[in-house]
C-alpha cells in the first residue's frame, strides 16, 4: 500500500483540476485521469483495509498552525470508507456522463474535479478545522457549476444555496469554536483535533451539559440542512431545478452524503452526552422527511423536482436510522447513504438525459420515450425500480436494514406511518416512469433516439453497481457494521493517541 | 531615562522621506515616463526590507517620543506592504500623468506619517504623524482633478479636519489633566475618579479615531470620499490611512486609558456591532462596486473594533489560552485581521481601477458600475480571477487571509464570554457573502459585455502579488499570528 494514500487521493484531482482550467480542449482527459487515480487509490485502500477494528487507518498528521492548534489530521475508519469509495465512483462516472460538455469545459471539468477534492477532505478530515475548510470548499464549485450551467433562474438558484448552506456552516463553525475554546480554557490545551473534542463532551468537568446541549443544536443544524431534512430542505428543489445534470448528481450523490457523514463522526458520538429528547427529535424529523418528501415528490410536475424530493425522503431513513439506535439501523442508514448515492446518480442522469433528448421534463408533456429509446429505457426503469426498493437492489436492502433495526426500539405506529410513506413512494416512481417512458408515444418524439453512448455507459456501470450491492451487500456492509456497533453501544469515543495510530 | 541614538532602527522613515524631498526636487528638472514611479517603488522595497530585518527590542528615540517596538514595525510592515501595492499599479495607472511626481511624493509622505504613527509613543508625536498622514492624502484625493474628486477631497478634508480638532482637545484634556503627554505617564495617572472631565476627554478621543477608523456614526464621510477618489488612493485610504487610525486608538485607548476599560468596552461592542451590520446592510443595495467595497470596508472596522471589545472586557484577567491571555489573544486576532484586510483591500480596489479604467476608456458612465463586471471572467481573466480571491477572502471562506483573520477575532469574542457579538459577527459574516457574490455571478456567470480588453502590467503584478500575500498569509499563519502576538504584548 502506498504511503500517504489520502492526501495523494485529495491532491491529485486537486493538482488535475488546475491542470484542466488551463487545459482547453484536453480538459476532460485531464479529468478522466485525475478522477480515475484516486478510484484506483480508494479500491488500493479498500484492500488494505483492516474490516475487524474501528481504529482509524491510514492516518497522516502533520503539524498547521501550532499556537492554534491547527493540525492537518486525515485518516478513514468504517464509516468514512464507504462514502470515499462512493466519491470516487460517483467522480468518474459524472467526469464520463458529461464527456459532451461543449460550453466552457474547461472549467467545467476543473470544477467536477475541485468538488471531489472538497468531498473527499470532508469524508476524511479528522481535524475540525480542516473538516469546516474542506466543507467550504465543496460550496465553491457547485455554486459556479449552478450559476454557469444552470437553467433558467440560475441566478437566483445559485446565490441561495450558497447562502442557505453557508449560514449553516457557520452554525455549525460556532459550535466548533464552543467545543474548542471550552476545551483549552479548562485544560489549556488548545486543539481542533476532532476526535478529543468529541471524546472531552464526555467530561462533565469541561462541558456542562447545558453547553453540550447548546453545541449539539448547533451542530446538528449544520448536517440537517445539507441533509437536507425536513423543514430545512427548501434550498435543495431550487438548486436542483436550476443545476446542471452533472452539478444535481454530485449534489445528490455527494454533496448530502456530508450531512449524513457529520451524523455518524460528530452527532451520534456526542449523543449519549446531549439530553434524550434529541433521539425523539432525530427519529422524529427522519420519519417527517421521509413521509412529507414522498408526499412532496407525488405532487410535482417536473420529472427533477420529483427526483430532488425523492432525496428529501430517502435521506430521511438516513436521520432514522441514526435516531433509532439499533446497531442494524444505523448499519441500514449508513448503507442508505451509500445506496442513495449510487441510485440517485441514475434517476438524475435520467432526468438530464431526457431534458436534452425531449427538450422537457414536465412529466405530463412526455409520453412514450421507450419506444424511441429502448437502452435507455431499461437503465431509467433499473433505477427507478431501485429508488422504490425493489428487492435484489441496494436500495431495497438498506432501507429494510433500517426499518427491521428501527422495529426494536421505536414505537410500532412510527412504521405504520413509513409504510405508508413507501406507499407513496412506489406510487410516484411508478406513475412518472408510467407517463413518460411507457404508453403510446407521442408524435412530436418520434425523431428521438438513444442517448450518447457515454452517457449509457455510466449509468449503465452504475445499474450494476446497484444490483451488485443488492446481492452482495455484505461486501460494504460489514464495515459499516463495525462501525456502527460503538456508536450504538454508546461507547467512549477513542483519540487517535488512544487507538495508538499516531 | 536613556536617550539612544541609534537611528539606524529609524532607517525606513528616515530612507523614504529623503526620497521623497529628493523627488520633489527631480520632478521639477526630469519628466521621464516613469522614473518618479520606479524610484518610490525601490525606496519602498528597501523601506520594507529594512522594517523587517530591524532589531525589535524597543529602543526609544527623541526624549522618548518615538519608539521601536513589535508593534510599530508590524503596522510598518502593513503601511509599507500596501504602498508598494498601490505604487505598482500607479506605474500603469499614472504612466504618462504631467505630475506623477507628485502623487509619489504625496504617497511616500503620507506613509512616512503613518510610520510615526505607529512608532509615536508620545500624543504630539502620534497627532503630527497623524496629520502629515491626512494633509498628504488630503491632496491625493484630488488627484485626478474630476469634479466628484473634488468633492470627495473636500468632504474628507473637512470631516479630517474636524475629527483633528475633536482629537487634539481629547488629548489636550488628558494633558491638562495628567500634566504629561507620553502615553505611558498617562496610564499611571489616571484613574478612575478624575471625573466628568475625564469622560468627555475620552470621548473626544473616541470621536476623533472614530472618523478615521470609520466606525459608525461617525462614518458617514467614508464611502463618498472612497467612492469619489481617484481608485488608487481609494485603496491607499481604505488598506492604509484607516489601519492608522486604529494603531493609534489601539495605543491611546489601551494604553493610557486602560483604566477606563469599564467604560468604553461597551460602547465599542456596541458600536463594533451597529458598524459592521449597517456596513453590510447598506453594501446589499450598491450598484457601484467602489461604494459597495467601501461600505464592506465599514463593516469590517467593525470586525477589527471586536479587538477593542476583546481587549476591555478581559484586560487584567489571568484567563489564559493555550498559556496566553485572553485579551493579547484577541487583540492579536485584531492585528491579524488588520494585516489581511489591508492586502485583500487594496487587491480588491486595485481591480475596481482596472475596471475603471476600462469602462472609462469605452465611453461609458459610472465606470465603476457592477454592470461593467459583466463576463470579466473572459474579458480579463486574471483581474477577474484575481477579484474572486479576494471576494471570497473578504467574505470569509477558506483557506484565505479573510477567513483566518475573522476566525481569530470571532473566536476570541467567544472565548471572551461575547457569545452575542459573535453571533452577531457571523451572521452578519453570512450576510455580506450576498453582495460579494454578485460580484462573483456578474464575472463568471453573465455574457460579456464587450471583446477581451489588455491588463496593464502594472496592475497584473500588483495583483498578483496581492493574490499570493492573501493566500500566503493564510498557509503561513503561524508566522504571522507570532508576528501579531508579539506586537499584542507589547501594548499589554
Amino acid at each position: 500500500m502506498i504511503s500517504n494514500a489520502i492526501s495523494l487521493m485529495i491532491a491529485i484531482p486537486l493538482i488535475a483540476a488546475i491542470l484542466a482550467f488551463f487545459g482547453g480542449k484536453a480538459a476532460k482527459y485531464l479529468a478522466l485521469i485525475g478522477s480515475l487515480i484516486p478510484l484506483v487509490i480508494s479500491l488500493q485502500m479498500y484492500q488494505a483495509f483492516d474490516k475487524t477494528t474501528t481504529a482509524m487507518q491510514f492516518v497522516e498528521s502533520y503539524d498547521w498552525v501550532p499556537s492554534l492548534g491547527i493540525k492537518y489530521t486525515v485518516g478513514v475508519d468504517g464509516i468514512g470508507m464507504p462514502l470515499i469509495l462512493l466519491s470516487t465512483i460517483v467522480s468518474i462516472l459524472v467526469v464520463i456522463y458529461s464527456w459532451g460538455e461543449g460550453k466552457r469545459s474547461n472549467q467545467f471539468f476543473a470544477l467536477l474535479l475541485l468538488n471531489e477534492v472538497g468531498v473527499l477532505g470532508v469524508f476524511t478530515a479528522l481535524d475540525f478545522f480542516l473538516f469546516y475548510i474542506f466543507w467550504e470548499v465543496v460550496l465553491i464549485p457547485m455554486f459556479f457549476l449552478i450559476g454557469i450551467w444552470g437553467g433558467p433562474r440560475k441566478d437566483y438558484a445559485a446565490i441561495k444555496f450558497f447562502i442557505y448552506t453557508h449560514v449553516a456552516s457557520l452554525i455549525m463553525l460556532l459550535a466548533i469554536f464552543s467545543l474548542y475554546f471550552v476545551y483549552s480554557a479548562s485544560t489549556g490545551i488548545r486543539t481542533f483535533d476532532m476526535l478529543t473534542l468529541i471524546q472531552a463532551t464526555s467530561d462533565s468537568a469541561i462541558f456542562s451539559p447545558s453547553l453540550v446541549n447548546l453545541i449539539f443544536l448547533g451542530l446538528i443544524f449544520g448536517f440537517l440542512v445539507k441533509m437536507p431534512a425536513v423543514p430545512f430542505h427548501t434550498w435543495l428543489p431550487d438548486a436542483h431545478v436550476e443545476a446542471p445534470t452533472a452539478g444535481s448528481v454530485l449534489l445528490a450523490a455527494l454533496l448530502l452524503k456530508m450531512g449524513g457523514y457529520g451524523l455518524f463522526r460528530v452527532i451520534m458520538p456526542i449523543l449519549p452526552n446531549a439530553s434524550d429528547k434529541y433521539i425523539t427529535l432525530m427519529a422524529v424529523i427522519g420519519v417527517v422527511s421521509i413521509v412529507y418528501g414522498a408526499f412532496l415528490a407525488l405532487s410535482q410536475k417536473d420529472l427533477k423536482k420529483m427526483v430532488a424530493y425523492s432525496s428529501v425522503s430517502h435521506m430521511g431513513y438516513v436521520l432514522l436510522g441514526a435516531g433509532a439506535l439499533s446497531v442494524l439501523s444505523v448499519q441500514g442508514a449508513m448503507f442508505q447513504q451509500f445506496s442513495h448515492g449510487l441510485i440517485t446518480c441514475v434517476l438524475f442522469m435520467s432526468a438530464g438525459t431526457i431534458q436534452h433528448t425531449a427538450g422537457t421534463r414536465i412529466i405530463s408533456d412526455l409520453g412514450g420515450l421507450a419506444d424511441r429509446m429502448p437502452k435507455f429505457a431499461v437503465l431509467m426503469l433499473a433505477g427507478f425500480m431501485a429508488s422504490l426498493g425493489l428487492p435484489g437492489m441496494c436500495g431495497f436492502v438498506a432501507e429494510a436494514l433500517v426499518l427491521v433495526g428501527s422495529y426494536e426500539n421505536l414505537p410500532i405506529y412510527t412504521l405504520i406511518v413509513i409504510f405508508g410513506g413507501i406507499v407513496v413512494t412506489a406510487g410516484y416512481h411508478l406513475w412518472a416512469m408510467q407517463k413518460a417512458m411507457f404508453g403510446p408515444i407521442l408524435k412530436k418524439y418520434l425523431d428521438l433516439k438513444d442517448p450518447h453512448v457515454y452517457e449509457l455507459l455510466s449509468m449503465s456501470i452504475l445499474v450494476l453497481l446497484i444490483i451488485y450491492f443488492g446481492v452482495q451487500p455484505g461486501t460494504i456492509t460489514d464495515i459499516m457494521g463495525v462501525a456502527a456497533e460503538p456508536l450504538v453501544s454508546f461507547k467512549p469515543v477513542m483519540t487517535l493517541a488512544q487507538m495508538g495510530v499516531i | 531615562m536613556t536617550i539612544e541614538f541609534n537611528l539606524s532602527l529609524l532607517s525606513a522613515e528616515i530612507l523614504l522621506t529623503g526620497l521623497a524631498l529628493l523627488m520633489i526636487v527631480l520632478g521639477v528638472f526630469l519628466k521621464s515616463k516613469n522614473l518618479m514611479g520606479y524610484l518610490s517603488l525601490v525606496g519602498l522595497i528597501v523601506s520594507l526590507f529594512l522594517v523587517m530585518t530591524v532589531d525589535q527590542t524597543k529602543g526609544s528615540f527623541f526624549y522618548g517620543t518615538v519608539q521601536v517596538d513589535a508593534l510599530s514595525q508590524f503596522f510598518k510592515l502593513v503601511f509599507v506592504s500596501v504602498s508598494i501595492l498601490v505604487v505598482m499599479a500607479g506605474l500603469s495607472k499614472y504612466k504618462d500623468h504631467p505630475a506623477q511626481d507628485e502623487f509619489y511624493v504625496l504617497l511616500l509622505l503620507a506613509t512616512v506619517g503613518m510610520m510615526v504613527v505607529s512608532s509615536s509613543v508620545d500624543l504630539v508625536t502620534l497627532f503630527i504623524g497623524f496629520e502629515l498622514a491626512s494633509l498628504s492624502t488630503y491632496a491625493m484625493a484630488a488627484f485626478d482633478k474630476e469634479k466628484q474628486n473634488l468633492e470627495a477631497a473636500m468632504k474628507y478634508f473637512i470631516f479630517g479636519s474636524v475629527s483633528s480638532a475633536l482629537m487634539l482637545f481629547g488629548f489636550s484634556l488628558l494633558y491638562g489633566l495628567t500634566g504629561t503627554t507620553r502615553i505611558a505617564d498617562i496610564a499611571s495617572v489616571v484613574a478612575e475618579d478624575m471625573g466628568p472631565a475625564l469622560l468627555i476627554a475620552l470621548l473626544f478621543v473616541i470621536a476623533g479615531f472614530g472618523f478615521k477608523m470609520a466606525l459608525v456614526p461617525f462614518h458617514m464621510w467614508a464611502p463618498d470620499t472612497y467612492q469619489g477618489s481617484p481608485t488608487l488612493v481609494t485603496a491607499f485610504l481604505a488598506a492604509g490611512s484607516k489601519k492608522m487610525g486604529f494603531v493609534a486608538a489601539f495605543k491611546v485607548l489601551l494604553v493610557a486609558l486602560l483604566a477606563l476599560r469599564m467604560e468604553w468596552y461597551l460602547i465599542f461592542a456596541v458600536l463594533a456591532a451597529i458598524t459592521m451590520s449597517l456596513g453590510n446592510l447598506v453594501a446589499i443595495w450598491q450598484n457601484n462596486v467602489k461604494r459597495m467595497l467601501a461600505y464592506s470596508s465599514v463593516a469590517y472596522a467593525g470586525y477589527i473594533a471586536i479587538a477593542f471589545v476583546v481587549v476591555g472586557a478581559t484586560a487584567g484577567q489571568p484567563d489564559l489560552v493555550n498559556g496566553v491571555p485572553i485579551a493579547i489573544y484577541g487583540l492579536a486576532g485584531g492585528l491579524f485581521l488588520i494585516l489581511a484586510h489591508a492586502f485583500m483591500k487594496t487587491g480588491a480596489f486595485i481591480v475596481t481601477a482596472v475596471v475603471g479604467d476600462m469602462a472609462s476608456s469605452e465611453g461609458k458612465d459610472n465606470p465603476d458600475g457592477i454592470e461593467h463586471y459583466a463576463g470579466l471572467g473572459r474579458r480579463a481573466p486574471i483581474t477577474a480571477f484575481c477579484m474572486l480571491i479576494f471576494v471570497f477572502s473578504l467574505s470569509g471562506i477558506p483557506i484565505t487571509a479573510g477567513f483566518m483573520g475573522k476566525l481569530l477575532v470571532f473566536g476570541s469574542a467567544i472565548s471572551a464570554g461575547l457569545v452575542w457579538l459573535a453571533v452577531v459577527a457571523v451572521l452578519n459574516s453570512a450576510l455580506s457573502l450576498y453582495y460579494y457574490l454578485r460580484i462573483i455571478m456578474y464575472m463568471y456567470v453573465k455574457e460579456p459585455a464587450g471583446g477581451k480588453i489588455s491588463e496593464p502590467k502594472g496592475y497584473v503584478l500588483s495583483m498578483v502579488v496581492t493574490v499570493l500575500a492573501v493566500v500566503g498569509i493564510a498557509f503561513c499563519t503561524e508566522t504571522f499570528f507570532q508576528l501579531a502576538q508579539r506586537a499584542a504584548e507589547v501594548l499589554l
